[in-house]
């Protein structure tokens, strides 16, 4: 009930807002009593006071302030108000001004902004107020003052411990990173006298030993070069960018050569697997394979065949009976035989004995022979050995592919300097000849292995159509 | 059968190879390792004579290691720098998984590296060994040197190898010990002396480069460490001798001298009044000055290089123009310019006082340790062959006609005339050598008609003349007495003796033969050239 109450009067204290009793009946029933209120209260200042008046005109004010940037009634006439003489004679042709306005109305599309940002904006004409906190500083005064003394001291020439301490500071060194300086390939690394200094051995050589500090003796068959080449083969001179006649044409002649050997084993392989035409199976031939055995020539076979091994058996049966009989006289007569020949033999190398005697000439001749023959066998041996020397080895499951000849063409070759085109890579060529020397094995890039299989899979769309 | 059954392949050359497999896990490195610890330390593979006993019966390609150079391996210190780098890549590769770029910074800047001193030590003893060896690290450095400064190789071992050869470069210009140059289509071959060492290097043209795909560049990149580590101490060592001092500065556009460094210069001239005065010397002191006193010029678009190399080792002064490469002393507007090296058909602006020449007349001169006449190497004129300075010809073997001109211009006969000149010396001799065929024809018949008239029982009107005297050689004697003895040698001597003299001399007669058959050859070239010239003439 008092709330009720309250509500009323607060409403009726509201301009404009109708109680809920009709005003007859309010005025009728309730008429003078008014209630007394002390409006020194605070409580009271917000419940009965009418303030509504002076916040209309506030409001006023501030709406005025927001939108114009300052009250109307302080404006100069000329900010609000303008005379209105009728439009102005427009000199500028007609065709223009549509071009003008189209391109202007693309150039505005393209650059007038966003709505959304436009809404965005503050649209206040009045101005955010200063952030004073950003001013203040709460001990301005004490470090104006630091500064000042600090001003005069250094015009006076005496310098803080602190500045002091860091001009007495030595400098410090930039170093290049430790890793750059100490690698094998700096570009400013410096070399020394490396074989006219005398070694560091200051220590117990068998300290040395013990720590592992000593560098062990490198074996002597190390030092032996593994190939007779030279480092560096020059060309030949039918090389030259601009080659005499006829060392050009000889060049061309080995390079010729290496091709017609290329020709001839390609050939030879060929014809190793080329085979008669006749000989190849036909449909008959065939036929004829398969049925082989089949016809009926069976009987025939049969009668022959048995009829031979029955005497075959015979034979050898009775081969059998006869060598029983005869062996005991078989062997009497083999050792007889044997004794003879035995003594044959003896007399006859006693001859021979004796009559080598008269054969001397005829022996040391055959004698000179062979060794002739060993010794020019030798021979070939030592200049075949010598030959393998300049040659590369096997080291390894690749043999060494000597490299294609360079040369040029007659008609490749230039005329001068400016137009010759090189021939080979030398990267390629030093690396055929560390192959070629024993320096390295012989290497060939390796060849993409697929560890997995790979596996062809058809689209589902595709399956359909197929 | 008493005691212990000798087993197979225990003892002998089975023990002493070992497979490439089994090295690598005995010194527990990974095979690129291995291959690179290999090259570096000279140990190479070899190829066992009975590959059957080594390998324990198979005939497998093996690649197979002295066991004892493996054992040596094992002391190497480098050996364990490789596993601190094997290891470092792995902590690197998850400091990277992790993101932690600190602990990446941190691994970079401690990266374990290793130097190659004590390996050129070990390997190259003497400094003449190392001589011995220079010419693979040459080849090797300019190669690299020549290399475009993409990521393929450090480029760090590209700036190294470039001054290392600019030095080594200079080295030779100072000593001038360049001796033969040979250009061809592979590159420029190159033949120094340097304290009594022949060294010769290949370098390749700067306008090349395709890379071939089937080279490993890994190896070469090893070979490249070794041999700047080695072409480096070596080079010290050169400078040293000459007292000059190690490293040079300013020295990339090779037109400056070394003598600015030291007080060397005078020593150097010292040196040189010391020496003997033997004829040789002075021929190579002669020969050493080809250049003296000459001004080159070269122009854009011949390799300025190898030109300025070449000059400046023979005594030449040389520049070129600005815009090529820094360094230029002097202008093409320099009026003291004596030669200016062109490779166009035709320049602009000629001026007077100065020779226009093709470069090969350098190159040439340089080869033939004279100046030989420019006429032959003017613009837009056919260049006589570029012989190669590396052949030496034998007795008997066919020489070509223009090394014939130069060895006679080499031993100072008078040097031929123009072409043009000479074509018409030649068709004279061709006129004169038909009018001395008419003239022997005229004789013959004259003979013949004397032989008829004789036949005939004519008494022939032949005058009696009085004898010419002959003026009578007494070399010429001696030479005939000479060969009388021979031949009358020749017919005593026995049938079989004869034999084998006869296949001698018939196996020495073929060079001379094949010889006479290539100049006939080049004979008949030469005619139906001029022929060819006389219809494009008419």
């Amino acid at each position: 009930m008092a709330a009720r109450r309250r509500l009323k009067r607060v409403a009726a204290s509201q301009s404009g807002f109708l109680s809920f009793k009709s005003p007859s009946d309010t005025t009728a029933s309730v008429g003078s009593r008014r209630k007394r209120v002390n409006k020194n209260k605070k409580k009271n200042w917000n419940k009965y006071s009418d303030v509504n008046d002076v916040d209309e005109f506030l409001e006023d004010i501030r709406h005025q302030e927001r939108t114009t940037g300052g009250l109307l009634s302080e404006k100069t006439d000329d900010s609000l108000f303008f005379l209105d003489l009728g439009q102005p004679e427009k000199p500028q042709p007609q065709a223009e001004t549509p071009q003008a306005d189209e391109g202007k109305k693309r150039r505005g599309k393209a650059s007038r902004p966003l709505r959304i940002d436009l809404i965005l904006q503050p649209d206040s004409l009045v101005p955010p107020p200063k952030d004073i906190l950003a001013y203040q500083q709460p001990n301005a005064k004490k470090l104006r003052r630091i500064a000042q003394k600090a001003e005069q001291l250094a015009a006076k020439g005496v310098v803080p411990r602190k500045q002091k301490r860091l001009l007495n500071r030595r400098p410090v060194d930039k170093t290049v990173k430790k890793a750059v300086t100490e690698a094998n390939n700096n570009p400013d690394r410096d070399y020394y006298d490396i074989w006219g200094q005398e070694p560091k051995v200051s220590a117990d050589p068998w300290y040395l030993q013990q720590t592992g500090k000593k560098l062990v003796k490198r074996p002597e068959k190390l030092n032996e070069k593994p190939s007779v080449l030279p480092a560096v083969e020059v060309i030949a001179p039918g090389g030259s960018y601009n080659p005499d006649f006829f060392s050009h044409q000889a060049l061309l002649q080995e390079a010729h050569q290496v091709e017609v050997q290329k020709k001839k084993q390609e050939d030879k392989l060929e014809r190793q697997l080329a085979i008669n035409k006749e000989d190849k199976a036909t449909e008959e031939t065939n036929l004829r394979e398969q049925v082989e055995g089949l016809v009926e020539e069976e009987e025939e076979n049969n009668v022959e065949e048995s009829a031979p091994s029955k005497e075959d058996e015979e034979a050898a049966l009775a081969a059998i009976a006869v060598t029983q009989k005869k062996t005991e006289k078989q062997i009497k007569k083999e050792k007889a035989e044997k004794l003879k020949e035995q003594q044959r033999l003896t007399s006859r190398r006693q001859t021979e004995q004796q009559q080598q005697l008269f054969q001397l000439r005829s022996i040391k001749a055959s004698i000179r022979q062979q060794e002739e023959k060993t010794k020019s066998k030798q021979m070939q041996r030592r200049a075949k050995q010598e030959a393998q020397k300049a040659q590369p080895r096997r080291l390894g499951k690749l043999k060494f592919q000597a490299p294609d000849l360079d040369v040029q063409l007659s008609d490749e070759l230039a005329g001068s300097l400016r137009q010759l085109k090189p021939e080979g890579s030398i990267l390629k060529d030093r690396f055929k000849s560390f192959q070629k020397r024993n320096l390295i094995e012989p290497r060939e890039r390796a060849k993409f292995k697929r560890k997995l299989k790979v596996k062809y899979v058809e689209k589902r769309a595709f399956k359909e159509i197929t | 059968m008493g005691g212990i059954q000798k087993k197979k392949y225990e003892r002998g050359s089975a023990t002493n190879y070992i497979t490439r497999n089994r090295a690598r896990k005995k010194l527990m490195l990974s095979l690129p390792d291995f291959r690179r610890l290999c090259i570096l330390k000279g140990i190479y593979p070899h190829e066992p004579k009975h590959k059957k006993k080594v390998n324990k019966g198979s005939t497998a390609p093996r690649t197979f290691y002295l066991l004892k150079d493996i054992r040596f391996l094992l002391h190497e210190p480098i050996v364990s720098k490789f596993r601190e780098y094997k290891i470092f890549v792995r902590k690197l590769r998850r400091a990277y998984g992790k993101t932690e770029w600190s602990a990446v910074e941190r691994l970079k800047e401690n990266k374990p590296a290793y130097k190659l001193d004590h390996i050129v030590k070990e390997r190259y003893p003497t400094f003449i060994d190392a001589l011995r060896d220079i010419d693979d690290a040459l080849c090797m450095c300019f190669l690299f040197s020549t290399f475009a400064r993409t990521g393929k190789c450090h480029v760090q071992t590209i700036q190294l190898c470039r001054r290392l050869t600019v030095e080594w470069m200079n080295y030779v210009i100072a000593s001038r010990a360049l001796r033969k140059v040979f250009l061809s289509i592979k590159g420029i071959y190159y033949q120094a002396e340097v304290m009594g060492q022949l060294i010769t290097w290949l370098v390749p043209y700067q306008f090349s480069h395709d890379h071939p795909t089937d080279v490993d560049y890994r190896v070469m990149a090893t070979f490249t460490e070794l041999y700047t580590t080695l072409l480096g101490f070596v080079n010290f060592r050169l400078y040293q001798s000459l007292n000059l001092v190690y490293p040079p500065k300013k020295l990339s556009a090779l037109s400056s001298s070394l003598a600015r460094v030291v007080s060397s210069s005078e020593e150097e001239e010292a040196k040189l009044d010391q020496f003997p005065d033997e004829e040789e010397q002075k021929q190579l002191e002669t020969q050493k000055k080809i250049f003296e006193g000459l001004k080159f010029f070269i122009n854009r678009e011949v390799p300025r290089e190898s030109l300025a190399f070449v000059i400046r080792c023979f005594g030449g002064q040389v520049s070129w123009d600005k815009s090529v490469c820094i360094g230029s002393t002097y202008d093409v507007t320099d009026e003291t310019i004596t030669h200016q090296i062109v490779d166009r058909p035709n320049v602009d602006k000629q001026y007077m006082n100065r020779y226009y020449i093709q470069p090969q007349w350098v190159y040439d001169c340089v080869n033939t340790k004279m100046r030989l006449p420019v006429e032959d190497y003017f613009l837009g004129v056919t260049l006589p062959p570029h012989l190669s300075p590396f052949v030496e010809e034998k007795e008997g073997d066919y020489v070509p006609p223009e090394k014939l001109k130069i060895m006679a211009l080499q031993r100072g006969e008078k040097p031929d005339e123009e072409e043009d000149e000479e074509e018409e010396e030649e068709e004279e001799e061709d006129e004169n050598e038909e009018e001395e065929d008419d003239e022997e024809e005229a004789e013959e018949k004259n003979l013949k008609k004397m032989e008829e008239q004789r036949s005939q029982g004519k008494s022939l009107q032949v005058k009696v003349t009085p004898g010419k005297v002959k003026a009578e050689n007494r070399a010429r004697l001696e030479q005939e007495e000479k060969a009388e003895e021979k031949r009358l040698a020749i017919m005593m001597m026995k049938k079989k003796e004869k034999y084998l003299y006869d296949k001698i001399m018939f196996g020495k007669k073929r060079q001379v033969r094949e010889a006479n058959k290539l100049a006939a050859k080049r004979k008949a070239h030469d005619d139906a050239e001029k022929a060819k010239k006389k219809k494009a003439r008419k």
